[in-house]
């Protein structure tokens, strides 16, 4: 933490960045910082409770923090994947950012949530995590600590039954979640990888998706975020934290990242030079009639 | 747009036989903003489009829906009738209610509602069109021909004859291809290279051609008319302008074991080599795995070896520049004569999950050899100066066995196509062979003959009935050395019986492929090619020399195996195809492209990741201080074809394509609601 502190203190005076994004002790729990006045570097912290995806607020669609030049920012392993997306569709410079990664050794399912991490009480992403060690950063901060406790994947075994469903009941499912949407739009605003510049769920000529919540038209709007984020979505759990009508979100996430995988080979990567299958062409396709 | 005319089609039966025409037109009639419906027997015929003409000019229309065939089909000449009638081309659609409708259904009734609804989704359609220009591109009128094959000679001289120049690019040292290494021709048995050199001589001494030997294309770039392409001419080791093919250099090379390609691996040559006296351009190539020197040069060695040839020189034309070449030449039209290349049984095909054909000995039996292999044992400039000497002891073979389809139509180890060729090279070379020796026996195994062609099926005949071939339907199943001989061990599938016949000499058939290299060379000219690495025709029936490039054709073996007269036809349709590009400064092209909205675009690229032809480019937006706003993507619409890909990837839906916009899409599928 003192680590974290002082880098960002000497990196703010130094001016290499004018701002630093990271997490700090908010009022319930952990929430996001924006540093950018060495004095108050000391208000950062990293801990279980920093599930937060910074990596959002490296969006050009947040045109209110390029005013602060070069932004550092800290980064689990995980979020790196998000930087990595944005590099790859052009939303973001490399070498306009600092990443400060931290070791990580797992977090809560939400920053409210304390204490030590249990099988019980650990976030699902991190099961199994392979990047505790944060790929690709300016600098790697933090001991490693301990690796999380181990269990199964829950969302895994949730979809493994949904999949087990046949088609009506499955499709009763997800009617009874999805007409719950309050179309508030918390999820795409939250999401790191929603970066367009007009939403197609705000395009009104033609209105694609209505805008009303209702059951068609929520699930046109799942739909196409779920397709939108194939292959792109980087797991980062931060749109079904944000959804306020309790949507599980992530399973569509997950499910969609399976079939990519399935069909396509590809995983979401830390390395921006890997094309997503959506914004590809391969002259070798394994599919002929698009060559 | 308000004043619509629906002109439903009966396409004789085809349509009025499920559909009731005059139904839909009567249905569509009551539509808003339909002026005018009606029903005809044949609307493409001159009577059906004068009564569209017609109809516009005495209702006053402005906007037509043709509900007849596939667009595909007839868009043209219905546009074309709509534009003669004085309406933008492009407020003409057609809503297909045969291939979608009546040819798919049965029950009239339900039929005759569907086309209903089809027509007017097309209406609803219709109402949100924009009229359209076409596009103007200039074009650079000039050629690019890529294979100096026979292909790619005729296609040149086409060219060049029509008065337009062309650079015609070659891999090899010399122009030629497979034809300079064949004795004789199928289906007349006129001496191969009697033909064919002439022609290679009218190429190099044309005014305008531009003759690039040894030499590839690196990269491509641009569009229909104006494409950029950057060639490497490869280090021949000699300054070319000083060279003039005197062979001293050749006969001083003390390297003089070394296979040659030219005569199949049968004959020898030297490190610096020409590689057959008739080559075009007469001028010898340095071979940098064999030369001492040029191996010395590349290790950095201080002390050359050897180095007769610049001492046997005498014009001093030697250099030893190992530098490769890199220019670029501005064309409009790029021809793809890329020929073939035999299955080389020998070889490992592991990659290509070809299983190969251990058991027929190849390249372990010296007395088996490949049908290129057997022309250059009959050939008079081959390396037996045309006498039939067998490999291995030089001895005259008394009986040769010819095998048929060797890797061709064995889709379990070999290719599922036929090679087309071998049928008749095979009774070309039993011919051949009788022609030399009068008392031999030649032996084919086929699995069955096809002889499609002018004069090819008496050609078959001529050497069974005439000649004495032997043909005898099946496949072998194993090639054994036994002594002296070949045990050629197969079964006779007529008669039911196995066959074994000791032979001195084994043909072998083998497939035609698609040259090595292709498929990167296909990427580099974003044209499609199929999973045998043969380039794909735009369409197989009605547009066979155009790829799905515009602007880039395709002649000879590189498309599919094909023979020489084939190929040469082909080559000519090419050439015509350039000219009559070629024929105007300007081209017209259909304004369907994609069109990016700026305002909206996020800069993200997948639009310019997804394009096959390279048409989304980089914009940068300024203010009007010069400062950076943002970064959009464009598309060029000389490059653009209009696929849609674009339009269909784009998340927030910034990319449209013009005449197929999404208020458009949206308002057709819309109207499916009723
Ligand atoms: C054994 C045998 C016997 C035959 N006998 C007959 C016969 O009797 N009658 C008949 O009609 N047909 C015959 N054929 C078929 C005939 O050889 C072909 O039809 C003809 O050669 C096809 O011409 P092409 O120009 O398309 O290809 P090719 O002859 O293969 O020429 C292609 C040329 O392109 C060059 N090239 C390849 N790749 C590149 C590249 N990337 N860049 C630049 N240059 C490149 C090659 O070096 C070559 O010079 C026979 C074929 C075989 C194998
Ligand atoms: S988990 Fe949700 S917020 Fe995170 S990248 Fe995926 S879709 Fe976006
Ligand atoms: S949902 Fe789709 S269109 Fe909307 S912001 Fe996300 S990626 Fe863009
Ligand atoms: S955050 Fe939840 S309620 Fe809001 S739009 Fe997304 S899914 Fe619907
Ligand atoms: S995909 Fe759409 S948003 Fe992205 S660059 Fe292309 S047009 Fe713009
Ligand atoms: S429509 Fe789009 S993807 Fe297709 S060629 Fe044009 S720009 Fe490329």
């Amino acid at each position: 933490m003192k680590e974290l502190q002082d880098l960002a203190a000497k990196l703010l005076a130094e001016k290499t960045v004018g701002l630093v994004i990271g997490w700090e002790q908010g009022p319930r729990g952990a929430r996001p910082a924006f540093v950018a006045d060495p004095k108050d570097a000391g208000r950062l912290i990293f801990d279980n409770r920093c599930v937060h995806n910074l990596a959002a607020y490296l969006s050009p669609r947040r045109p209110h923090l390029r005013g602060f030049g070069r932004i550092a920012v800290a980064v689990k392993g995980c979020d790196v994947r998000a930087v990595a997306g944005l590099v790859r569709e052009s939303q973001l410079k490399r070498e306009d950012v600092v990443l400060l990664g931290v070791r990580c050794g797992g977090v809560h399912d939400e920053p409210t949530d304390a204490g030590p991490l249990t099988a019980e009480n650990l976030a699902d992403r991190c099961v199994g995590c392979e990047v505790r060690e944060p790929p690709r950063c300016d600098h790697v901060l933090g001991e490693l600590p301990p690796a999380p406790p181990s269990r199964d994947g829950r969302r895994a075994g949730r979809i493994a039954e949904l999949d087990a469903l046949d088609h009506a009941a499955r499709f009763a499912f997800w009617r009874q979640e999805l007409s719950r949407c309050v179309r508030c739009n918390a999820c795409r605003q939250v999401c790191p990888l929603c970066t367009c510049e007009r939403c197609l769920a705000d395009k009104t000529d033609p209105p694609w998706i209505e805008s009303s919540p209702h059951t068609r038209a929520n699930f046109a709007w799942h739909a196409t975020r779920a397709l939108h984020l194939a292959g792109r979505c980087v797991d980062c759990g931060e749109c079904e934290r944000a959804c306020p009508a309790g949507i599980p979100l992530n399973l569509i996430g997950r499910k969609v990242a399976a079939v990519v995988e399935r069909r396509f080979g590809y995983r979401t990567t830390d390395d921006p030079q890997v094309p997503a299958p959506i914004g590809a062409w391969k002259p070798d396709d394994g599919q002929e009639f698009i060559r | 747009m308000s004043r619509i005319g629906v002109f439903v089609c009966h396409c004789g039966e085809n349509i009025g036989r499920t559909v009731d025409a005059a139904e839909v037109a009567r249905a569509s009639g009551n539509l808003p903003g339909v002026a005018h419906a009606t029903d005809y027997k044949y609307m493409c015929s001159d009577p059906g489009q004068a009564l569209i003409k017609q109809a516009v000019a005495e209702k006053k229309l402005d906007g037509v829906v043709v509900a007849a065939c596939s667009p595909h089909m007839h868009e043209k000449t219905f546009r074309r009738a709509t534009a003669g009638a004085g309406v933008n081309p492009f407020l003409c659609e057609m809503a297909n209610i045969r291939e979608h409708c009546s040819w798919i259904h049965e029950n009239r009734p339900a039929a005759t509602a569907k086309a209903i609804d089809i027509t007017r989704s097309i209406v609803e359609k219709l109402k949100r069109n924009a009229p359209l220009e076409p596009i103007r591109i200039p074009v650079e009128r000039r050629a690019l021909v890529i294979g100096g094959g026979i292909a790619g000679i005729q296609a040149a001289l086409d060219i060049a004859d029509g008065g337009r120049e062309v650079v015609l690019v070659e891999k090899g040292p010399s122009i030629g291809g497979h034809m300079s290494q064949l004795s004789e021709t199928f289906p007349t048995l006129d001496c191969s290279q009697c033909i064919l050199t002439p022609r290679m001589v009218e190429v190099y001494q044309h005014p305008r051609i531009k003759l690039l030997a040894y030499s590839e294309v690196e990269a491509v770039e641009g569009y229909i008319g104006n494409f950029n392409v950057t060639i490497r001419r490869k280090a021949r080791g000699l300054d070319e302008t000083k060279c003039n093919g005197c062979g001293q250099c050749q006969a001083s090379c003390p390297q003089k074991k070394i296979p040659s390609e030219f005569d199949a691996g049968l004959g020898k040559r030297t490190a610096i080599y020409v590689p057959f006296p008739q080559a075009v351009p007469n001028i010898p190539v340095i071979d940098s795995g064999h030369c001492a020197r040029w191996k010395g040069i590349v290790k950095g060695l201080k002390k050359f070896a050897c180095g007769k040839c610049i001492e046997a020189c005498g014009r001093g034309a030697i250099t030893f520049d190992l530098e490769d070449k890199i220019v670029t030449e501005k064309v409009g039209a790029v021809v793809v004569a890329t020929g073939f290349q035999l299955y080389e049984i020998g070889r490992d095909h592991e990659a290509d999950g070809l299983k190969g054909y251990g058991e027929y000995g190849y390249g372990r039996i010296p007395d088996v050899i490949d049908g290129l292999q057997f022309e250059r044992l009959a050939s008079a400039s081959g390396p037996t100066a045309g006498k039939l000497q067998r490999p291995s002891d030089g001895k005259e073979p008394r009986t040769i066995v010819f095998l048929q389809c060797v890797g061709s139509r064995d889709p379990a180890k070999g290719i599922e196509y036929c090679s087309k060729i071998c049928c008749m090279y095979v009774a070309k070379h039993t011919m051949l062979y009788r022609h030399k020796v009068h008392d031999g026996r030649a032996v084919v195994f086929y699995m069955d003959i096809r002889a499609g062609g002018k004069g090819y099926e008496e050609f078959v005949r001529r050497a069974i009935e005439e000649d004495g071939a032997e043909y005898v339907r099946g496949r072998v199943s194993r090639l054994e050395r036994d002594g002296d001989v070949v045990r050629v061990q197969g079964f006779d599938t007529l008669s039911g019986e196995p066959v074994t016949i000791d032979a001195d000499l084994v043909v072998l058939a083998t497939a035609m492929r698609s040259q090595p290299g292709i498929e990167a060379l296909a990427q580099k000219l974003s044209v499609s090619y199929d999973r045998h690495g043969f380039i794909n025709e735009a369409h197989p029936k009605l547009r066979p020399v155009e790829t799905n490039t515009a602007g880039i054709y395709v002649a000879g073996a590189c498309q599919a195996p094909r023979d020489i007269p084939d190929s040469v036809a082909m080559a000519s349709a090419a050439a015509s195809k350039v000219l009559g590009l070629f024929s105007n400064a300007e081209l017209e092209r259909e304004p369907n492209v994609a069109r990016v909205d700026e305002a909206t675009c996020a800069g993200c690229f997948h639009c310019r990741r997804v394009c096959a032809y390279g048409a989304v480019e980089r914009k940068e937006i300024r203010d009007k201080k010069g400062n950076l706003v943002k970064v959009v993507a464009s598309v060029n619409r000389g490059v653009c074809q209009g696929c849609g890909t674009c339009q269909a990837t784009c998340p927030g839906k910034s990319v449209e394509l013009e005449g197929f916009t999404d208020p458009q899409i949206y308002a057709a599928i819309n109207a499916f609601q009723g």
